[in-house]
């Protein structure tokens, strides 16, 4: 009995614990909320203000036309509430000047930062999403090319939600084409904290005029600590991405056998580094295992032979090499250790890091690379030979 | 303060024994049958009245000097024929060239040598020929005999044997209960020949006096087992028992708990099947429900046909039932708890849809639902009263209204009707909880309302507690679960193959706990040529 009394106890504990967890509660009825859907952080003309602007969506413009008693006006499922103020917090709960509903973090998909404010810092910005409950971690950064503001004031297009569709396609070009960064709130926060890796975000622009402005993502933005310092292109962002082995599904354009473009399926892929110490000098050994198909062929040259397939793989091999290391020479010209070798050697040799870890801003433009590319072809698609009338 | 209220109680306590002592039967102590044939007739017209249903046949028959006696039965409830050609027809002609004495009684003698019937037994106190009486026996008296034959003959108009509207099958026996218990008795002995099936019947009620039988197959059920249903309904002092109602609700073990802790059935099969695995059950005459005990929570969710299917197909549905279940009565309250209180548990695509069903409706969700599900409520209650024809028509009715109605009025949102609509659906999937079910959902509806998911926890342990703290006359009511039993499994969330379970449930089967034999796979046999030389 008393066994069984001691029992019930335990369980009884560690039952009322996990009630405890279940945070912070309230009671709020949906139609009391306004759910935001993106954030974007611009510089205030006043300085040292900050002016934000909330993505928030209007229910009644969702749903479906049959929806009984809430006829829809047909305008736009959202809406842009600006507003400018001394801190992230305060100018978002100073909103609710303009906006009947309190907003409602959970559902935000996107932070953008404007260029200007991310080169002048954002920490002081960022510092609220990664505090308050409310918000997901998983929630992606992105900088403007121009404000924030003004990718948030276009039209979705196929979505209904601009903020919804710069999400999806920060994820969808990550899963399809790996050019640029995908990285979450929680990842963007452990680069910041790190001494020596450096933050990275989507950069997104906005291309044409009016009616047919459409936000693009168009690179890697490099934080130097939490400033903005520069921007891998597509080309430097995707070796950015093999090292990092975050490479999913990719497109690689080389020359074939005959000189014409072939393009190369890549659908897995692994990078490592393994840091070594020689001599004092900081070598990184990058090993990078990819896989991938034919997809496309632009010449005659029938590709099922192994000598073509070999060529292909050599050459699929080298462009992989060669846009690591144009990844690497920017990191170097900007001096920011997007790779995160700092961690990866701290984590191999903890001791001689002490030493190197404040000079690393010195050590990290003489790093020196050593590529293992391992470039493998699997299939050549549903046609053996190009599609020509010669040759059979 | 406190002296006066034990003092109140106190004073309740004698007044409820002074009023258990009023409302006995009828009859005070009863004399034996004398040898006077009109003082005997006048002793049970005291004791009987004078309702228009008694029958009193008097006529002389017999031997030389010929004899008075009396036939009394009541009208309705013995077969007539029976007793006009088993009992007056022998006396009335058989007797006379009979054995010419004027031994004794005769009586003897009229039951050894000229009534043409099985069932009849003498007996001398009134007390017992009047119980005969009433439940439908017919009696002899003879002048100068101090004894009285009680003949059962019974016979009347019966439910003929239908199939359960409660529990239907679509594979197994079509048999069900009727409301005698005789008949019931029966169909239990079809389908268990084996003499140690045991009934064992008992009259319960100082005015209806109610035949109740408690089955059982001795050798499995235990012991303890029917020395407690036996002490219980013992312990039952009340004037009427209508229904099997009425007893589960004076022996059950958790009286102040929304569980059942007795089961009950139409299907005599099912009922067989509770017997072999060693338990109990009281039949009630008047009803075709009949009760078993002791009774487990997973009993709910196993249902005849689960043995009668293959097993894989009846453990994905008795998987079903219980994910159906939950959702009868969880469902509201998750909704309620996620949307007012856990927008972030709502996927984004959804939590927009949802949104945009509750912009402008006028009520806080957990007022939406609770009408909701109190509205659903009071529809089923007016469809299973209703007679059929107009049942129909309340369903439409209240489709249309708490349906479609109400979600383009804009009062409800459509969701929250979707969320109704599948707790209704789920709740008749288990039948046996739908009552504490019903109850539950309103509870943790409130309890969401006020909480949110916090709340359903405290609620869910609150209820596992409960649950788990409850007995069903020594089994603890969580059984295989808890406590836990590894073998009992097999028949719990799934339903193993029948060659697969081998002994009965570990905490109701007593003595004899193997069910069957070993190696009883079947398996197609071996081909020719692997088989070794004979």
């Amino acid at each position: 009995m008393r066994k069984f009394t001691w029992k019930a106890l335990k369980i009884a504990a560690c039952v009322l614990c996990m009630l405890s967890v279940s945070g912070c509660w309230n009671s709020r009825e949906l139609n009391t909320l306004s759910i935001v859907m993106g954030v974007g952080i611009d510089k205030a003309e006043e300085a040292g203000e900050v002016r934000i602007t909330a993505q928030v969506v209007r229910p009644g413009e969702i749903g479906s036309a049959q929806n009984g008693g809430q006829s829809s006006t047909g305008g736009d499922a959202f809406w842009n509430v600006k507003n400018t103020g001394l801190t992230v917090f305060s100018t978002i709960r100073d909103m609710t000047n303009q906006i009947s509903r309190k907003l409602f973090f959970s559902h935000n998909r996107i932070i953008i930062f404007g260029k200007s404010l991310a080169e002048e810092g954002v920490h002081g910005e960022v510092d609220f999403f990664a505090r308050d409950p409310e918000p997901r971690s998983n929630v992606y950064v992105l900088v403007a090319e121009g404000t924030a503001e003004e990718v948030l004031d276009t039209e979705a297009k196929l979505e209904k939600i601009p903020a919804d569709k710069i999400a999806d396609m920060v994820e969808g070009q990550t899963a399809a084409m790996s050019q640029s960064c995908k990285i979450k709130l929680s990842d963007f926060v452990l680069r910041l904290m790190s001494k020596t890796t450096a933050p990275i975000a989507t950069m997104i622009e906005v291309t044409g005029e009016g009616e047919e402005a459409v936000p693009t993502i168009c690179g890697t933005a490099v934080f130097k600590q939490d400033k903005l310092v520069g921007k891998l292109d597509k080309r430097e962002g995707r070796g950015l991405l093999w090292v990092l082995g975050e490479v999913e599904l990719s497109i690689i354009v080389v020359d074939g056998p005959d000189g014409s473009p072939v393009s190369l399926e890549s659908i897995r892929s692994s990078g490592k580094i393994t840091p070594e110490l020689r001599d004092g000098k900081v070598v990184m050994k990058i090993k990078i295992t990819e896989e991938g198909n034919v997809a496309e062929d632009t010449g005659t040259t029938p590709l099922n032979t192994t000598d073509a397939l070999a060529f292909l793989e050599q050459q699929k091999t080298e462009a992989i090499r060669s846009e690591i290391l144009a990844a690497f020479e920017k990191a170097k010209e900007l001096d920011a250790d997007i790779f995160g070798f700092g961690e990866a050697l701290y984590q191999k040799y903890p001791n001689e890091w002490k030493d190197m870890e404040d000079q690393w801003d010195e050590i990290f433009p003489t790093i020196e690379l050593e590529l293992d590319i391992d470039a493998q072809l699997r299939l050549t698609g549903r046609i053996n030979s190009p599609v020509t009338a010669d040759e059979g | 303060m406190f002296g006066y209220i034990i003092k109140k109680i106190r004073f309740r306590k004698i007044r409820n024994e002074n009023d258990a002592e009023q409302g006995r039967g009828a009859e005070g102590d009863l004399p034996a049958f004398s040898e006077d044939l009109e003082e005997n007739l006048k002793a049970l017209k005291l004791i009987l009245g004078k309702s228009g249903d008694i029958v009193l046949r008097r006529f002389t028959f017999g031997y030389k000097n010929g004899a008075e006696a009396a036939l009394l039965f009541i009208d309705g409830l013995v077969d007539k024929s029976l007793v006009h050609e088993n009992i007056m027809k022998p006396l009335m002609l058989g007797a006379v060239p009979a054995k010419e004495t004027s031994e004794g009684s005769g009586i003897a003698y009229i039951k050894s040598a000229l009534l043409y019937v099985g069932d009849l037994r003498e007996s001398a106190s009134v007390r017992e020929a009047v119980e005969g009486f009433l439940s439908g026996d017919t009696i002899l008296l003879v002048n100068g005999s101090k004894e009285a034959l009680i003949i059962s003959l019974r016979g009347w108009q019966n439910r003929s044997i239908e199939e359960p509207l409660t529990e239907s099958t679509v594979r197994g026996p079509r048999d069900g209960f009727t409301e005698t218990l005789r008949v019931n008795t029966m169909l239990l002995r079809r389908k268990i020949r084996c003499p140690d099936l045991t009934f064992e019947t008992v009259q319960i009620g100082v005015r209806t006096r109610t035949d109740v039988c408690i089955a059982y197959i001795d050798g499995l059920a235990s012991p303890g087992l029917i020395e407690e249903i036996k002490k219980r309904l013992g312990r039952i002092n009340t004037d009427a028992i209508l229904e099997s109602g009425y007893i589960e609700q004076f022996i059950e073990d958790a009286p102040f708990s929304i569980f059942s802790t007795v089961a009950n059935s139409e299907r005599p099969d099912k009922i067989a099947a509770k017997l072999l695995e060693g338990r109990a059950a009281i039949l009630v005459d008047g009803t075709p429900f009949v009760l078993t005990v002791p009774t487990l929570f997973i009993e709910s969710f196993q249902a005849a046909e689960d043995y009668y299917s293959r097993p894989y197909f009846a453990s994905v549905i008795r998987l079903l039932r219980y994910l159906a279940f939950f959702i009868s009565v969880l469902a509201p309250a998750l909704y309620v708890a996620m949307a007012t209180f856990h927008q972030e548990l709502i996927p984004t695509p959804l939590l927009l849809t949802v949104a945009s069903a509750h912009e402008g409706t006028p009520f806080p969700s957990v007022l939406e639902a609770g009408l909701m599900v109190i509205i659903f409520e009071i529809l089923r209650e007016a469809g299973v009263r209703l007679p059929r024809p107009v049942g129909s028509a309340v369903s439409i009715v209240g489709a249309l209204v708490i349906g479609d109605a109400a979600v383009s009025a804009g009062l409800i949102g459509a969701p929250m009707v979707i969320v109704v609509a599948m707790t209704a659906v789920s709740s008749f999937v288990v039948p046996p909880q739908t009552d504490a079910g019903a109850i539950m959902r309103l509870s943790f509806l409130i309890l969401a309302g006020m909480m949110g998911g916090y709340g359903i926890a405290i609620g869910l342990f609150a209820v596992f507690v409960h649950l788990a703290s409850l007995r069903s006359f020594g089994t603890p009511y969580l059984s295989a679960v808890a406590p836990f039993s590894k073998r009992d499994m097999k028949d719990t969330f799934i339903r193993a193959p029948l060659w697969s379970m081998r002994k009965r449930p570990e905490n109701i089967a007593a003595e004899d706990k193997v069910r069957q034999g070993t190696g009883l796979t079947p398996a197609p046999p071996e081909p020719e040529h692997q088989k070794p030389e004979a």
